[in-house]
């Protein structure tokens, strides 16, 4: 990385990052009640900030870095995260039910968020090799058990959602990987077909979201009151939204989880619909700056790289938006850059730092 | 040329890519744009439900006054506790504590709150706790969010059970109440916690009494504490009422007819209820109500409970009922006032003319109540005597229906008037009426039974009043009246009652005059009221009444007016099963009249071993009283 350079370098991804985490460490002020006894930060905004700090210099000093070198060591990288997950499962510590974190000294890592950004690494370097020659199931059979296992253990956490996630990025990959489109259709079928008996292999809490999903009535101070009191609060903020920090459902805790999962819920609420769509709109652009990258980039494994993360963006803010506004189930899937949580927002900004890295050395590659 | 391809393909692939995120971004953005622009005011009324909470204020009922300005019915603060609804379950500590802090049941607050339909407004769950639960539950405010104490008016009966048929009670609205009056008028001030007037006055001017509740709207948090207050419309209390009882003759008339209960009842009367009124003749206004057994009223202002509602409800003597205006006895011997008054009115009779009482009438072997016969009697000794054989030769003489037709004269027969729910209009025996009931022919011996006031005469104690206010005053026929003056909120006068003048007795002045001399006689000496008013310092003029009861024991009456010459006052008693009238309801009348002329309540009381236990000592109680009384008239 050159500072002369500048100009090359993707403001878009650059500013858009930002943008979000400025929102996010808003928001979270505003979800903690920032403004209610004098002017206080509370920890949960300190931690976000600090955390933020030291995320930013890793990205600079990822700049310095070479990311062909993470395909040497994939490998490597696919082993620790195995053992990563599998130490959740024996000394991890629990909360609502699932077991998905790891204490360390003051904080509390989730070992499934960086897993996401391993797995993609892990992922490219496979599918690299692969690249154009997934034309049969026999080939598609070593990509799957390598991606199956990680996911089997998060499932079994349990992280329904991480693991979802782990999947579309997955296809996200495969698909541009050129797999046969053959194969897609066969199976996009049998998957549809199989979906009825995914219920058996689910929690009670699960299926019950599911069925809260489908009609939160059915259980409307339970699990049905989290969907019911975001809808309230995203649909109350109208156009120009209540005013930061003057929320009545978040300010009064009527929406629960609202500095992580719900995140999205108190920006709806305090800056309406404009507010909601600028974040929106920046995380559109985002995504589709790792599209785009993906596409001009004349090396696989970054092309790869790109797309997986950019699948993952995707998939996490279409499944956490779309739950707040109750058009997708409650899955625990954080929103990228804004919600709560240090292992999070420091998985997505060391991807931002990749892609930014990728984005780099395309440019040179042009020239 | 394989590079190509490979561009081509690769092309498509992210074309997909592009288009599945932009799709995603569609889906979301007009969802967003449904959510916020589209159903924003929807979603907006439902989060100002959430958060914003009208607590009801209740305000103070109006006061009812007696005639001297003393209270009867008042407020007073209570503490109450309520809990705020979340639109999420009862969390089950917060549960568990408050029932132990204010000794309930856990289920029993849960059912109130399960029972709670009209959202979100405060659930009230125990009403007028005291001082040291307040004080619990206030030192565990931060266990307990969403339970609030306030202070409310709560109505008030000082006198507790006094005239509480009259007064009536109150109780919260009820649910089913409150969706009906919701149906009928939408813009009702009636609310959920409301307290309206459920009998009686109370009932009747639940209107002027209730007031405006008042409200303050909180906002408060998801546990359903509240954090701010965001207005407030302030109560207006309920208008005040001026009655025209004495509560000085009111509390006389309770204690008179509780102390006489008490004796018959420890005397082996199956006596059970009474009925008193007193009435001032001279504008119909009433003094004093009492309807015995009563109820307690503030059971009710409190919340009645289970058991006590059974007690009452199951009580045979009917607390409920206001047995001065829905009472209806025969009326027995004071009905020989009307059959008097026709008979010598229609010269039936002569003042002076002997009738001879063998025991027994002559046409039908019709008897004295106590088998006795007095012999030879003109009409003042047969009144004073209550002497059944002169009478029923006089109903003889009359016919049934001049009897019906002076019954009438007097107000028998149809509702007094009074301003009260629940007045009974009684009977006038009458062929007629036998007919149309029983569809059966009259007989002699019928007319006979009417003109001592029994057959199917029927009267209840206020119409006896109103009959005997006419005898005392000369013939006016006044309504009687309970309410003197409705005011407006501010105290001034809204609306005044007084005397309303219905009728005149056709019956000329010499003719009553022998009537009110028969009377006087009753409680002089060889009167059947004689011994209850020996030496009783001022002229009363009464008459008893035996009415025969076919379930059961006789009544007894006694109704009276004092002073003779000038009556200002009018008492009409009657003891259910009490027996012979003089010695049931006679003393009752006594001592109310005794508190209305301030007669020393030494002489009373000790009078009231003379006649209901023994005769002895009534010389010396006699002579005692030779020097301080008016000479009693013969």
């Amino acid at each position: 990385m050159e500072l002369r350079n500048w100009r090359r370098w993707d403001w878009t991804i650059i500013l858009s990052t930002l943008l979000l985490v400025f929102f996010g460490i808003v928001a979270i002020g505003s979800a903690t009640h920032i403004n209610q006894t004098g002017f206080h930060f509370s920890t949960l905004v300190v931690k976000q900030l600090i955390f933020f700090v030291l995320n930013v210099l890793v990205v600079i000093g990822l700049q310095f870095f070479d990311y062909h070198k993470l395909k040497n060591w994939a490998n490597g990288i696919y082993i620790i995260t195995i053992l990563m997950l599998l130490a959740v499962i024996f000394v991890g510590t629990s909360a609502l039910g699932a077991q998905r974190w790891i204490q360390l000294g003051p904080i509390t890592i989730q070992p499934s968020e960086f897993s996401k950004l391993l797995m993609i690494i892990c992922m490219a370097k496979m599918l690299s090799s692969r690249y154009e020659q997934l034309n049969s199931f026999k080939s598609l059979f070593i990509p799957a058990i390598y991606v199956g296992f990680p996911i089997l253990l998060v499932f079994m956490q349990p992280d329904l959602g991480t693991s979802l996630v782990y999947i579309a990025i997955f296809i996200g990959m495969v698909f541009v990987s050129g797999i046969h489109m053959r194969l897609v259709r066969i199976m996009g079928t049998v998957g549809t077909l199989l979906m009825p008996f995914a219920w058996f292999i689910l929690k009670d809490y699960q299926k019950q979201r599911i069925l809260v999903f489908i009609n939160p009535d059915i259980d409307p101070f339970g699990s049905g009151y989290h969907i019911i009191q975001s809808k309230i609060a995203i649909g109350s903020g109208t156009i120009l939204g209540k005013g930061l920090f003057n929320g009545t459902q978040s300010q009064l805790n009527f929406l629960p989880e609202n500095h992580t999962d719900f995140i999205f819920s108190v920006i709806g609420e305090e800056l309406g619909f404009i507010g909601c769509s600028i974040v929106l709109m920046l995380l559109f652009l985002l995504i589709y700056r790792s599209i785009s990258v993906a596409y001009t980039c004349n090396d696989k494994f970054g092309m790869l790289l790109a797309v997986g993360i950019g699948s993952m963006l995707a998939f996490e803010v279409l499944v956490n938006v779309g739950m707040t506004m109750g058009i997708m189930p409650v899955t625990g899937i954080p929103l990228p850059f804004i919600s709560y949580g240090v292992s999070a927002l420091t998985t997505n900004m060391i991807s931002i730092g990749i892609l930014l890295n990728i984005s780099n050395q395309r440019t040179k590659y042009m020239f | 040329m394989l590079e190509s391809l490979y561009k081509r393909k690769k092309t498509s692939r992210f074309d997909v890519l592009f288009y599945i995120v932009t799709g995603i971004f569609i889906i979301l953005g007009l969802r967003l744009f449904a959510m916020q622009v589209l159903e924003g005011g929807y979603y907006q009324s439902k989060a100002e439900g959430n958060r914003l909470r009208m607590v009801p204020m209740t305000a103070a009922r109006g006061i009812m006054y007696d005639r001297n300005g003393q209270i009867l019915v008042g407020s007073r603060p209570a503490y109450t506790i309520s809990i705020m609804p979340t639109g999420k379950p009862l969390d089950e500590q917060e549960l568990d504590k408050l029932a132990e802090l204010i000794h309930k049941k856990p289920e029993e607050i849960q059912k109130k709150v399960n029972d709670h339909k009209h959202g979100y407004e405060p659930i009230r769950i125990a009403t007028d706790i005291s001082m040291d639960v307040v004080t619990n539950v206030e030192e565990h405010r931060h266990e307990l969010p969403g339970v609030s104490i306030d202070v409310e008016p709560l109505r008030f009966y000082p006198y507790e059970t006094m005239a509480s048929q009259l007064f009536g009670y109150v109780g919260e609205v009820s649910e089913e109440e409150l969706d009906e009056i919701k149906d009928k008028d939408p813009s009702s001030p009636i609310n959920s916690g409301t307290i309206l007037g459920r009998a009686g006055l109370e009932k009747l001017y639940d209107a002027v009494l209730r007031g405006t509740d008042g409200g303050k709207q909180l906002e408060v948090d998801a546990t359903g504490r509240p954090v701010a207050e965001v207005d407030r419309k302030n109560t207006i209390p309920g208008s005040n009422i001026h009655l025209t009882i004495d509560v000085s003759i009111q509390k006389a008339a309770e204690e008179a007819v509780d102390k006489q209960l008490n004796q018959l009842q420890a005397q082996g009367t199956p006596a059970t209820g009474a009925a008193v009124v007193a009435l001032d003749p001279n504008t119909g206004a009433v003094l004093a109500m009492v309807s015995a057994p009563e109820f307690n009223p503030n059971w009710f202002a409190r919340g009645i409970t289970t058991k006590q509602w059974e007690q009452l409800n199951n009580d045979k003597a009917h607390p409920f009922e206001n047995k001065v205006i829905a009472g209806e006895y025969p009326p027995g011997s004071p009905f020989k006032i009307v059959t008097g008054a026709a008979a010598l009115d229609l010269k039936k009779v002569t003042p002076d003319e002997m009738i001879f009482d063998s025991g027994k009438h002559w046409l039908i072997d019709k008897r004295n109540a106590e088998g006795e016969a007095l012999g030879w009697l003109n009409f003042n000794r047969a009144l004073a005597k209550s002497d059944n054989v002169y009478f029923y030769e006089l109903g003889n003489r009359l016919g049934i229906e001049n009897i019906d037709t002076y019954a009438r004269y007097f107000g028998l027969g149809e509702k007094t008037g009074i301003n009260l729910v629940g007045e009974a209009a009684g009977n006038v025996a009458s062929p007629e009426y036998k007919k149309k009931v029983f569809d059966q022919e009259w007989y002699l011996g019928e007319t006979f039974d009417a003109a001592i006031g029994q057959s199917f005469h029927l009267v209840t104690p206020l119409q006896m009043a109103v009959l005997l206010s006419q005898v005392a005053n000369g013939g006016i026929r006044y309504e009687p009246y309970v309410v003197s003056r409705v005011d407006h909120a501010d105290g001034t006068p809204a609306e005044i009652f007084g005397p309303k003048k219905l009728g005149v007795l056709p019956i000329p002045k010499n003719v009553m005059d022998l009537i009110r001399e028969g009377l006087r006689d009753v409680t002089s000496e060889g009167g059947t009221a004689g011994e209850v008013f020996k030496g009783f310092p001022i002229a009363v003029a009464g008459k008893t009444g035996t009415a025969e009861n076919a379930h059961g024991r006789d009544h007894g009456w006694f109704v009276a007016y004092a002073p003779y010459d000038n009556p200002r006052i009018v008492v009409v008693a009657i003891v259910e099963q009490g027996g012979f009238g003089a010695g049931s309801a006679g003393p009752i009348v006594r001592d109310i009249l005794a508190a209305y002329f301030n007669v020393p309540q030494r002489d009373v009381s000790k009078q009231d071993n003379t006649t209901n236990t023994s005769k002895t000592g009534q010389g010396g109680f006699a002579r005692l009283q030779s020097n301080d009384t008016t000479p009693t008239r013969r």
